[in-house]
């Protein structure tokens, strides 16, 4: 993608005069670091940047954003939100819509075409982080990376993210401007990670994710960082009735983290936000993935494509199956 | 509520139904040392006027002001207690029935087993009672209008019934005559009156009253609302043919070019009509609709030079732009008369139904003994080509009915009766005839149908105990296998004409009926009444009522009886001209909704929408529940994701401790 391009449209949208910012990625402090960027003039627009490297799933910020109190005789700014998008990304936007999470009019949907995302684990086993700015560019069918100045040429499959292997729509499903040309969806590689838990038996995948769970340490970054979890008041937060105890132990994990997957079934998108902000690196892509195929296989359902869609978790049809109802 | 809790608790011994399995004196005095409990009392029957006095002056006396009652089903008797406690002074949902009856003591055989689980609900229905919450239920206005879907017998005479007391009714019909099933039989068992001569005169009735609007050739498209409230909306569909002019000359029929060559639904495809048609000659309304399905004109946009019935009508009725045409009213009562389906004989490959023109059912027996019937009431049969009148007749009961094999374990109640009865005109038309009826049992169950079917047996009509196996071309003849069971002969009966008694299905188009009004389904498939004895017309939804066939299998006696009872019920609300609405609705938490509408997608009874509110300042959208609409039944709590919508008296903190106090248990 021509960075040229990119922020010339984005300076033309922050200027228009029904946009409030524009949320974007720029480049972050140090080494791999890429950071969110909230651009509201020309000069914040010329800081942005496409690259493999923009992993991150900005439309969380679309409902993370908090509603402040209006100061009495003041308006509530009613201005656009200006939103770059990647494939996935597009999706997360297509289903708060579905939930009314946002509203079609309230944003602005610049949609980036995207070739595949780096993994960052993989990044950094390899080339490890470093103090100095590392630019990362898509080549060919490989990634380019320049460290102080020397050129590494790394194959696509060396350091392509497991989302972006597993992914159908690397171009957004949603836009009002589309960056660069569409990408050609490639081939899908098989999901290992769930055939993995899959073929163990029930005592085998007990084991399997007790071992994640007893590893988290419920410090809630997979759900803050999750454009779908954006409940005022999470009841997995409420202290009456206590559906989760403020406890760190292998109970209150799993509750925590079966009643996270259950929210989610039918409405996650596999922007694989969770389990790349996830400081102990538990597995939630799978368990997402699982749920996501179950839908996808009983219901013929599949989240984030059509915005006018019934929501999954509130429709009904009475040849539904049931078979798993005990 | 600040008032310190004072529970009482009723155990019933149902007369020796919960005493016989539970010990009820073990578990009051268990019962009586549960937090908050004032007193715990044992009777024979506390839904009898001594046992509510007992709870009545507990309340007077020892100051309650929660009610435990452990007993029977809350759907059995809560309305009960509930106007019990308001009588001496407390709110009444300040009660919490335990179900130690249809849960525990009916269930369970072990006395000790079963009152240790009793004394566990108890406790449970303690912890809730001592916060639950003072609820107000509320009166609406209700419309005195009645819907009545299907004008087969049952819906006519629930029409009649509910126009005559002068209320308004909206009588929708789906084909283009009233009349239904009834309209197609020739002569009703055991009396043998015409069924023409005895429904006609309904039928025209039900056109001509002030208060009935017929809707004919019509469907509802849908229904919203609730008791009292229902909004209906119709779609009357195009007959291509203008009703106030058409005069029903029939000029049309008789010239249609492709007249003779559609089967008549009418005469179950044995008789041909024209595209232009009116079902029967004492069709109500008597108007002629166009079948869009087999009119030339409609189906390639030609016919001839110009549609020969558009030529011939004086009244220039034929009208081929014309459209559906949606009709809204509203409605208090909504009876539902949908009546029944035949069983498809092609279901039972063995009988050769689809295969021998010589095997008819019992549908098309009536149309053709029927002096208004396609063969003008002459019974006949081809045998290869040749026309003769059958002298061997062979009836089987049970086609479809009490087979499990497809799907259908009930029996119909009516085959038996009409087998009877149209072996009875057969030996009337045909004196020489050898007719023999191969039944399972005979079931002669109704006023005077067991006189009735001894007179036929003794008309030298034999009844033979046996299911036949299969049905089989010899020749000209037809052959029955089967065995006689009462003898363990094996038999090959030779005959030239079979009648399966067909029995009586639901619907094809039940599911629609279902959606449109959210009825359930009893495990046959008909429509499930409220209660299979206390209940009969109801339904599940307060206002909806059912009446005839769509229920179950009857007879005509039966069906009149249901649609007078459906239509008696229906006009209390009607004649009251006010509802009750339930206090037990959802209830929406604005401040942490957060306005996906799940709860609005997922309500069966569209009784929540978002609304936009100000918050600080910002607009934001959340839930807001009609409670005229809602029932409580907590489907939008289970949906929403942020717990900010649920149903009082079932919240969650009145539910946890509940939960909770099931689980500890010493």
């Amino acid at each position: 993608m021509n960075l040229g391009q990119l922020r010339k449209i984005a300076a033309e949208v922050v200027a228009r005069e029904d946009v409030k910012y524009l949320i974007g990625w720029k480049q972050g402090s140090y080494g791999y670091r890429i950071a969110p960027g909230f651009v509201e003039d020309a000069a914040g627009a010329a800081e942005l940047i496409f690259s493999p490297l923009c992993t991150a799933n900005l439309a969380t910020y679309l409902t993370l954003v908090e509603k402040l109190p209006v100061p009495r005789g003041q308006e509530a700014d009613k201005r656009k939100v200006a939103l770059m998008v990647k494939g996935c990304d597009s999706r997360a936007v297509t289903q708060l819509l579905v939930e009314k999470g946002i509203h079609r009019d309230e944003v602005v949907v610049i949609g980036c075409p995207c070739p595949g995302m780096v993994d960052p684990a993989l990044l950094t086993e390899k080339y490890p982080e470093t103090e100095e700015t590392v630019e990362v560019k898509w080549s060919g069918d490989g990634f380019l990376l320049n460290r102080s100045g020397e050129e590494i040429k790394v194959p696509r499959d060396e350091l392509l993210a497991e989302k972006c292997r597993l992914c159908r729509y690397p171009n957004p499903v949603i836009s009002d401007i589309l960056l660069g040309e569409a990408v050609e969806p490639w081939e899908l590689a098989e999901d290992n990670g769930v055939a993995e838990v899959e073929g163990k038996d029930v005592g085998g995948r007990w084991d399997y994710w007790e071992e994640q769970f007893a590893k988290c340490v419920r410090c809630y970054s997979c759900r803050n960082v999750c454009p779908l979890c954006y409940c005022q008041d999470c009841i997995l937060d409420r202290l009456n009735p206590t559906w989760v105890n403020r406890a760190v132990n292998f109970s209150e994990n799993t509750s925590f983290h079966i009643a996270r997957a259950f929210h989610l079934a039918g409405r996650c998108i596999g922007c694989g936000e969770c389990e790349r902000v996830c400081p102990v690196n538990i597995p939630l892509g799978r368990l997402n993935r699982k749920l996501a195929r179950e839908v996808r296989d009983k219901y013929g359902f599949e989240p984030g494509v059509d915005p006018e869609a019934e929501p999954f978790q509130a429709s009904f049809k009475p040849d539904d199956p049931g078979d798993f109802i005990l | 509520m600040t008032e310190k809790p004072k529970v009482g608790v009723y155990v019933c011994h149902c007369g020796i139904n919960i005493s016989a399995t539970v010990d009820v004196d073990a578990v009051a005095e268990y019962a009586q040392k549960l937090p908050n409990v004032v007193v715990a009392r044992t009777y024979s029957y506390m839904c009898s006027d001594p046992g509510q006095s007992l709870i009545k002056n507990d309340i007077r006396e020892l100051g309650l002001n929660r009610v435990v009652v452990a007993s029977c089903s809350p759907r059995m008797h809560e309305p009960t207690f509930r106007k019990a406690i308001r009588e001496a002074g407390i709110n009444p949902y300040f009660l919490e029935m335990t179900n130690i009856r249809e849960q525990c003591s009916w269930v369970h055989e072990d006395k000790e087993e079963g009152t240790a689980k009793a004394k566990k609900l108890v406790k449970a229905s303690v912890a809730k009672a001592r916060l639950l919450e003072a609820l107000e239920s509320k009166e609406v206005d209700a419309e005195p209008a009645a819907l009545i879907i299907g004008a087969g017998i049952a819906g006519i005479q629930a029409a009649l019934d509910i126009a005559d007391a002068g209320f308004k009714v909206y009588l929708v019909e789906k084909t283009p005559s009233v009349g239904g099933r009834m309209a197609q039989l020739d002569k009703t068992f055991p009396t043998l009156d015409c069924s023409a001569c005895i429904l006609t005169p309904k039928m025209v009735d039900c056109a001509s009253h002030p208060n009935i609007e017929l809707m004919s050739y019509s469907e509802v498209e849908k229904v919203d609302g609730f008791i009292g409230n229902f909004d209906v909306k119709v779609r009357k569909k195009a007959r291509y043919v203008d009703f106030g002019k058409c005069t029903g000359c029939g000029d049309c029929a008789a010239e249609c070019r492709v007249k003779d060559r559609i089967p008549s639904e009418f005469d179950q495809g044995m008789g041909k009509r024209s595209a232009i048609y009116l079902p029967f000659p004492q069709a109500v309304p008597a108007k002629y609709t166009i079948d869009p399905e087999s009119c030339l004109f409609l189906t390639r946009g030609k016919c001839g030079k110009n549609p020969k019935c558009q030529e011939v009508c004086r009244a220039e009725a034929i009208n081929f732009d014309q459209e559906d045409e949606i009709v809204e009213f509203k409605v208090g009562a909504i009876i539902v008369a949908t009546g029944f389906d035949p069983f498809d004989a092609s279901r039972k490959p063995e009988y050769g139904y689809a295969d021998y023109p010589n095997v008819i059912t019992g549908m098309e027996m009536e149309r053709l003994v029927s002096a208004s019937g396609p063969t003008g009431g002459k019974v006949k049969v081809f045998n290869s080509e040749e026309e003769i009148e059958p002298k061997e007749i062979a009836f089987i009961n049970c086609v479809g009915s009490r087979d499990k094999s497809v799907g259908n374990e009930y029996c119909s109640r009516v085959c038996c009766m009409y087998t009877a009865k149209q072996a009875h005109l057969i030996r009337d038309k045909i004196p020489d005839a050898n007719i023999r009826v191969y039944y399972i049992d005979v079931r002669a169950f109704g006023k005077g149908y067991e006189e009735f079917y001894d007179r036929v047996r003794r008309e030298n009509i034999r009844y033979i105990r046996g299911n036949p196996s299969e049905i089989f071309k010899r020749g000209n003849k037809l052959v029955v296998k089967v065995e006689d069971t009462l003898t363990a002969t094996p038999l090959e009966d030779e005959v030239d004409l079979v009648v399966l008694g067909v029995g009586l299905e639901p619907r094809a188009d039940m599911r629609q009926v279902m959606d449109l009004l959210r009825l359930s389904q009893s495990p046959d498939r008909f429509f499930l009444e409220a209660h299979p004895k206390l209940r009969p017309v109801d339904t599940a939804t307060e206002g909806i009522f059912l009446a005839g066939c769509c229920q179950g299998p009857k007879d005509i006696p039966d069906t009149v009886a249901q649609a007078k009872a459906a239509a008696s019920s229906a006009m209390i609300p009607l004649a009251r001209g006010k509802v009750m609405i339930g206090a037990q609705v959802a209830t929406v938490n604005e401040a942490t909704c957060r306005g996906c509408g799940f709860c609005v997608n997922i309500c069966p009874y569209t009784a929540i929408e978002l609304v936009t509110v100000n918050r600080f300042g910002n607009e934001v959208e959340v839930a807001r529940v009609n409670e005229a609409l809602c029932k409580g039944c907590g489907s939008c709590s289970a949906a929403c994701l942020s717990d900010s919508i649920q149903p009082k008296s079932f919240r969650d903190r009145q539910i946890l401790p509940q939960i909770a106090a099931l689980g500890a248990m010493k």
